[in-house]
């Protein structure tokens, strides 16, 4: 017979105060494998009208949902949860109440980087990785383990500050448009200049130590992060191998 | 709270939303050079805009017989005459240089090489009477990454996520006509940093979407979609347009609750042999891959009102003719997974494998989708209000709206791909007027206004009642679906109008902390007021459209006659501070096309019926070829939302 309850326990931030509430989620059929979100909305309407926590599309699109499942970072409406589970706000940007972070550091942080003249034609074709890349709905999961991000401070909630250093999204951002069909070559050293600017060098001592993952799946290592480098890097490492 | 809590800005053009229409009214507006800040309550460019399928009407993509005629008039009658025919004639104006220039921003379709154009859908999008539809990889996120880049692009563009667009802030004032409104600015929550903004702005574009969360969890739209937009306008002053013409798809999922109301298929996902049927096994649609959507949500709806519906409130949709048939069975499936990828996928992880194999029917019922009906506005968005005559209407000075929020584009029925266009067109259009009205205003410096308008939202603050925000408006979700839902009778509209008497009542003995920083109950409070204005607009206009249109199905009443004169629904706020409708009356069609329509439809059912009634082996064959036809081109392309989806709603379109 399976269980009619799930025990799942919610980490709550309020005014620097950390509470972490047991939460009994009332499963609406025997067979149910409810989501983190069915928790939250659940939890919200059943007995936390004050729980904070953001969600948008339920279905893996919007990407404004991300939390920590068990202190890993996991989209909201599409991670499963199970007896026992703690869900608690992801640990790479600041909490501003509950399970909601503050965001906008880093959409600051990439201010103007694409204010540069575009090809005139606009009949080219983008390639497929291209076409990859537009494919991340800015989750933030890759900050998990980002050895750039790691280096900012985090930020006061009460100020708008833009981030110092980089992650694998603000570098996905810099990269899609170094590899944009409509982006004339004269233009691309102020890309890759914004990248040096955000830390790109960090990632090139820590290549190999480092592991991030993205909520989509897309591969950043390989097709953000290395091509970056090879751009940024390449003609120094081969002057030093001459 | 302190006055310390408040901040004081200043900008010329002030834009709310950042979804599609939010950029694009950004980049107008900043490119004259202006001072604009945008304010958005979710994350930037997190939207409808952003999770949608992504396919945009593009003027010409297909062929160069695609006038700008022709396209506007195609939006017009699929209408049903209710659109406005200087908008639809801006939108197809526009069309191809708004597309361009989401293009310059970011958006990169693939090319047709051979006709140095972006590549069109490969069969014409049903309803549009030319190939004109452009698809993207990525979908809607193609769209957020462009829209994402446009706002941050310029040095003179401030934004603001996190923050709630409370009021209009206006000032009435003489005029010619008796008095006039003119915009100061506007106030905003700043839940992040527990602020409230005052901003000073003589123009104010409301680009803040939908209104399909009154019907939460039947939706398949972002949770902000609270009405805010409408309320918003209607508040400041502005009429409110064709508001009881809500766009429901039929066939969304009813459970699990993690899938509920996501997209599961459109009538054509039915296919030749696909029924509806209720809880006891009876056949209550058939042909439904002809029908409308709104005939497939009556007759769904119909069986539930009657105790006949599925345990979830819904109807089956029963596909297992399809499959089982000798021949044409094995092209049914590739038909399905292919016609709708990510309806398919969706209702396959919900329903389960044998539901992913058609070989049992499949639980659906309607989901709320898109609001046609919005703040009326002139082709340059500027909105208007009749202030003693609905046919004299007076610009209010300094407010614009477009997108969703705005009405009049599409009157009673929205062809595929359109709303993407919508945005790009009267997006910019907004933030043009905006810049203009802006260069030409006298700056206020006064914010006492402010502190007046601000003193009804001050007093929401740290309320000592006893009721919950979130669960009153979990209730009027509720009875949204039940009554102002995809079934209506005169009788449930009228409960509907009590009821919200009621909740209103409500809100004095709510229960609200003082705190400032992300006050959970307070967003849901602000919210839920606005979802009230919001439905008590869709009742009333919905009592003054006496027969089902479009998106807008009454139960107890026929279809409107073609032969009737066609008219728009204009709801307001009178000077005794109550709601009241009018009817604004619209330019008809000509009779030749009525007759041919007739025609059509009379000979697209017959063929069905052909069908149904031949001897099974003969049937089975005949569709067979069809199937060949269909998966012989080298794509299906049917998107939820479009009129491939379901081809019965081609009827306004002969
Ligand atoms: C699943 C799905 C698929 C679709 N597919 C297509 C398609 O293929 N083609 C097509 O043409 N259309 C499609 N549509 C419709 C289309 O996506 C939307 O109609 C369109 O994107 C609306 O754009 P908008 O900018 O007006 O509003 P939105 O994109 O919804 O943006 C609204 C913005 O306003 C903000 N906001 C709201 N209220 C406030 C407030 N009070 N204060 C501050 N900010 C606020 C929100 O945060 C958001 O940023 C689809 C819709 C859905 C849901
Ligand atoms: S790159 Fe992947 S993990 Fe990072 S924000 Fe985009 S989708 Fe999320
Ligand atoms: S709610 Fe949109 S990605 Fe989870």
């Amino acid at each position: 017979m399976e269980e009619k309850y799930l025990n799942i326990k919610i980490k709550l931030k309020r005014n620097n105060e950390i509470k972490l509430i047991e939460y009994k989620y009332k499963k609406r059929t025997y067979d149910e494998r409810p989501m983190a979100l069915d928790v939250l909305l659940q939890a919200q309407e059943e007995q936390y009208d004050d729980l904070a926590f953001r969600y948008g599309c339920r279905a893996r699109n919007c990407g404004v949902c991300t939390i920590d499942v068990n202190s890993r970072p996991k989209l909201a409406c599409r991670a499963r949860v199970r007896e026992g589970d703690i869900l608690s706000a992801i640990v790479t940007l600041p909490v501003i109440k509950d399970l909601v972070v503050k965001r906008d550091g880093i959409t600051r942080q990439m201010k103007g980087y694409n204010n540069i003249p575009k090809k005139n034609d606009l009949n080219e074709d983008a390639d497929k990785l291209y076409h990859n890349l537009t494919a991340c709905i800015e989750c933030y999961a890759c900050l998990d383990g980002c050895p750039v991000h790691a280096k900012n401070n985090i930020a006061d909630i009460k100020k708008n500050d833009a981030y110092k250093y980089g992650n694998p999204y603000s570098f996905l951002k810099i990269q899609r448009l170094l590899i944009d069909p409509l982006t004339p070559d004269s233009e691309k050293h102020k890309l890759i200049d914004k990248a040096k600017r955000l830390g790109l060098e960090i990632y090139r001592r820590e290549y190999n130590s480092f592991k991030i993952k993205c909520g989509v799946g897309i591969n950043l290592k390989d097709e953000v992060i290395k091509p970056l480098l090879d751009a940024a890097y390449g003609d120094e490492i081969e002057k030093q191998n001459k | 709270m302190t006055s310390n809590n408040i901040e004081y800005l200043d900008c010329d053009v002030i834009v709310v939303g950042s979804g599609g229409t939010g950029s694009q009214a950004v980049q107008a507006a900043a490119e004259e050079g202006l001072k604009v800040i945008v304010i958005s309550k979710d994350p930037m460019s997190s939207s409808d805009t952003k999770i949608c399928e992504g396919v945009i009407t593009v003027r010409e993509a297909g062929d160069n017989t695609d006038t700008e005629e022709v396209l506007s008039e195609n939006i017009k009658l699929a209408g049903a005459d209710l659109p406005d025919k200087n908008i639809t004639v801006a939108f197809a104006n526009d069309s191809k240089d708004a597309y361009d220039r989401l293009r310059v921003n970011g958006l990169r379709p693939s090319i047709n090489k051979e006709k140095n154009k972006p590549k069109t859908l490969a069969i014409a999008m049903g309803g549009h009477n030319k190939s004109r539809s452009v698809g993207h990889k990525n979908s809607g996120v193609a769209f957020g990454h462009t829209n994402w880049d446009t706002i941050i692009k310029y040095k003179n563009v401030e934004y603001f996520e996190d923050c709630w667009f409370l009021e209009v802030v206006k000032e009435e004032i003489e005029g010619n006509k008796g008095k006039d409104i003119k915009v100061l600015g506007g106030i905003v929550y700043d839940a992040a940093r527990g602020k409230i903004l005052f901003i000073n702005a003589p123009s104010v574009v409301i680009a803040s979407g939908g209104l399909s969360s009154l019907y939460f969890p039947k939706t398949d739209t972002m949770r902000g979609n609270t009405g805010d937009s409408y309320a918003l306008g209607i508040k400041a002053g502005a009429d409110l347009l064709d508001m009881e013409q809500i766009q429901f798809l039929p066939f969304c999922l009813a459970s699990p609750p993690s899938y509920e109301g996501l997209l599961a298929g459109e009538p054509s996902t039915a296919s030749f042999l696909g029924v509806l049927r209720d809880k006891n096994n009876k056949v209550i649609l058939d042909s439904v891959y002809l029908r409308t959507r709104a005939e497939c949500s009556e007759a769904i709806m119909r069986a539930v009102e009657d105790g006949r519906g599925s345990p979830n409130g819904g109807a089956f949709l029963d596909m297992t003719k399809n499959i089982s048939a000798p021949k044409s069975g094995k092209y049914f499936m590739k038909y399905l997974k292919s016609a709708l990828p990510s309806a398919y996928n969706n209702a396959r992880q919900a329903l389960g494998k044998e539901a992913g194999k058609a070989e049992i029917p499949w639980e659906v019922r309607p989901s709320a989708h898109y609001s046609m009906g919005g703040i009326r506005v002139d082709e340059y968005t500027r909105v208007i209000h009749s202030a003693e005559n609905q046919y004299e209407p007076i610009i209010i000075k300094g407010l614009f709206a477009a997108g969703q929020a705005m009405g009049g584009l599409f009157g009673a029925n929205r062809l595929g791909s359109t709303s993407l266009t919508e945005l790009a067109v009267f997006g910019y259009r907004a933030g043009k007027s905006a810049a203009k009205n802006a260069n030409q205003s006298v700056k206020n410096k006064n914010y006492d206004i402010f502190h007046k308008h601000y003193f009804n939202f001050k007093n929401l603050f740290n309320k000592k009642g006893k009721l919950k925000p979130y669960k009153l408006k979990l209730d009027l979700q509720k009875k949204c679906w039940d009554n102002i839902g995809p079934a209506r009778t005169e009788k449930k509209l009228k409960k509907m109008l009590t009821y919200l008497e009621k909740i209103e009542k409500d809100l004095n003995n709510v229960n609200v902390p003082k705190e400032m920083i992300w006050n959970q109950q307070f967003l849901d409070l602000i919210e839920l007021k606005n979802m009230i204005t919001t439905a008590k607009a869709i009742a009333i206009a919905s009592l003054k459209r006496e027969k089902s249109v479009g998106g807008h199905v009454r139960l107890d009443k026929k279809t409107s006659s073609l032969f009737s004169k066609p008219y728009s629904t204009l709801v307001k706020i009178n000077k005794n501070n109550a709601f009241e409708a009018f009817k604004l009356l619209r330019q008809k069609t000509p009779l030749k096309r009525i007759i041919n329509y007739k025609i059509s439809e009379k000979f697209r059912f017959m063929k069905a019926k052909i069908l149904r009634i031949l001897p099974e082996s003969i049937s089975d064959k005949i569709i067979e070829n069809k199937y060949k036809n269909i998966l012989g081109t080298d794509q299906i392309t049917i998107k939820p939302g479009s009129l491939d989806g379901a081809p019965g709603d081609k009827v306004n379109q002969i």
